[in-house]
């Protein structure tokens, strides 16, 4: 099977030709503000995390772990998580985000696919995830039978067009394509 | 049909709504935002909500032969059982509404006397010649089955109301007894839909699209729910979350039925905008899906297998 990313559903959701970009016809990407903001903010909210309690996430004591190295040979899926935390022998998948407005659809199918990722690790089901939007508080998100299966659903359709080297549709919306690190490359952008 | 069970009921109240009230629907998914993407549909057609949502034959070749080849086909024989007894509930629940404005509750004897004497059926001879004797004959005494089972439940359901409100009118005893609007018709055309939808049922106390279905339990019949809650959405601008699908069928002389409430999750807005854009897609190129795995029921099959 071949190993993707969990990235590449967050990419695939925002818009599939990064997918095509990355794996298809793999070209030298730009590193755009928008990416040097997300690393730099990332590296802050990673230290002020360490210090805070788990209020936020109404619970009382837990344990972080931070950057942990995910991979599941079932899912043909590897990633890196932000953040999970251990609390009350369950365990939640967090992710940090930076954005003015609340996480986006591509966000929440990342979360999924690294609870899912978690749930292979540690051999027990992850009932809730939370995005942590600009370090102001923590959006829970419940990690669903659906949402298993779309994420399931959106590797199948990686793997098709990859497999196929499928060049698909850009983004319906043109607002996306705006701060795209790979604007240069995709010709038919107006 | 559509009246919730006390299990259904706690189920809805303890796990579904808490869980729909708190699960964040991503804003983009929502009917009221039926004007961007990716609700805002691509091309100018038109598509009946069943042809969106059905997908019994798998490459969906059916609607290629109704939409471009333009070949009517006739209804099979669970087609035409279905309609009759979604018509037949929405005959039972508009008699008893007409009977309660009609008779007033001071006269709630009559109305439940009235419900008691079974519904006129003579409107099933129209099917006769489309269907075999025998399948007639069991269409006949199938219809009598529901009709008496829904008046009944009816009653009951009036009943109840009466021995808790004693200065009840007649609206209120409507609105409380028979708690939804059948046939509810929607105007589609936000999505590319048709002008003229219709929702089998649709429930004002909590916001919840029922759908009646006779026949095998499908995963793709949750796009019917989520279909019209999109609709909704986008007429009425306030949040639907939450799905029925009322199953019934028969074990011998027996009815059953179950039901599957779901909540309209962000998965099954994406799967229904995904059907619809593939299909219209379809439609508007021209594009011929080709043969699927054919069904023995389907109304097409002489004209892809010939």
């Amino acid at each position: 099977m071949f190993k993707l990313r969990v990235t590449d559903i967050k990419q695939y959701m925002y818009c599939p030709r990064i997918v095509y970009f990355t794996y298809v016809c793999p070209v030298q990407k730009k590193v755009t503000r928008k990416m040097q903001y997300g690393q730099e903010a990332h590296l802050e909210l990673d230290r002020l995390e360490k210090r805070r309690t788990f209020k936020r996430y109404n619970f009382k004591e837990g344990e972080r772990k931070f950057h942990a190295s995910l991979y599941s040979p079932r899912l043909g899926l590897e990633g890196k998580l932000d953040m999970h935390i251990v609390a009350g022998g369950e365990i939640f998948p967090v992710e940090f985000k930076h954005s003015s407005q609340g996480p986006s659809l591509n966000h929440k199918y990342q979360l999924i696919a690294y609870a899912m990722l978690l749930e292979d690790t540690y051999n027990k089901p992850v009932r809730y995830g939370f995005i942590y939007v600009d370090s102001e508080k923590a959006i829970p998100v419940e990690v669903t039978p659906n949402a298993r299966v779309y994420v399931k659903e959106t590797l199948e359709k990686i793997r098709l067009l990859v497999s196929k080297e499928l060049m698909p549709n850009k983004a319906g919306e043109k607002g996306k394509c705006v701060d795209c690190e790979y604007r240069n490359f995709c010709a038919d952008v107006r | 049909m559509y009246f919730l069970t006390d299990e259904e009921r706690k189920q809805l109240l303890k796990g579904f709504l808490p869980r729909s009230r708190q699960m964040e629907i991503a804003e983009e998914l929502r009917g009221w935002n039926w004007h961007q993407p990716p609700l805002a549909p691509v091309y100018d057609i038109r598509m009946a909500l069943y042809e969106v949502a059905n997908s019994y034959c798998k490459t969906n070749r059916d609607l290629y032969l109704r939409k471009i080849d333009r070949i009517k086909s006739k209804p099979n024989s669970a087609m035409i059982r279905g309609k009759v007894f979604h018509d037949i509930l929405v005959r039972v629940l508009v008699r008893a509404k007409r009977l309660i404005y009609e008779k007033g509750v001071g006269n709630f004897q009559e109305i439940l006397e009235q419900l008691n004497t079974p519904l006129d059926l003579s409107f099933l001879t129209e099917y006769q010649s489309q269907l075999k004797e025998d399948e007639f004959i069991e269409l006949k005494k199938k219809a009598a089955t529901v009709a008496a089972f829904e008046n009944a439940r009816v009653a009951a359901r009036i009943q109840e109301i009466l021995v808790k409100q004693p200065y009840i009118a007649e609206d209120s005893l409507a609105a409380l007894a028979i708690p939804v609007v059948v046939e509810q018709k929607l105007d589609g055309t936000f999505f590319g839909l048709s002008a003229n939808l219709s929702a089998d049922a649709y429930t004002f106390s909590e916001p919840m699209v029922l759908d009646l279905k006779f026949g095998e339990q499908k995963k793709f019949h949750r796009l019917t729910t989520t279909g019209y809650a999109l609709v909704m959405e986008a007429i009425y601008e306030f949040p639907i979350n939450i799905g029925c699908l009322v199953y019934a069928e028969f074990k011998g002389d027996r009815l059953v039925v179950k039901k599957d409430i779901h909540i309209i999750d962000d998965e099954l807005r994406q799967w229904f905008i995904e059907e619809r854009d593939e299909k219209m897609r379809m439609i508007y190129e021209e594009i011929d899906p080709g043969l699927g795995q054919c069904y023995d029921y389907c109304p097409y099959i002489l004209q892809c297998r010939g």
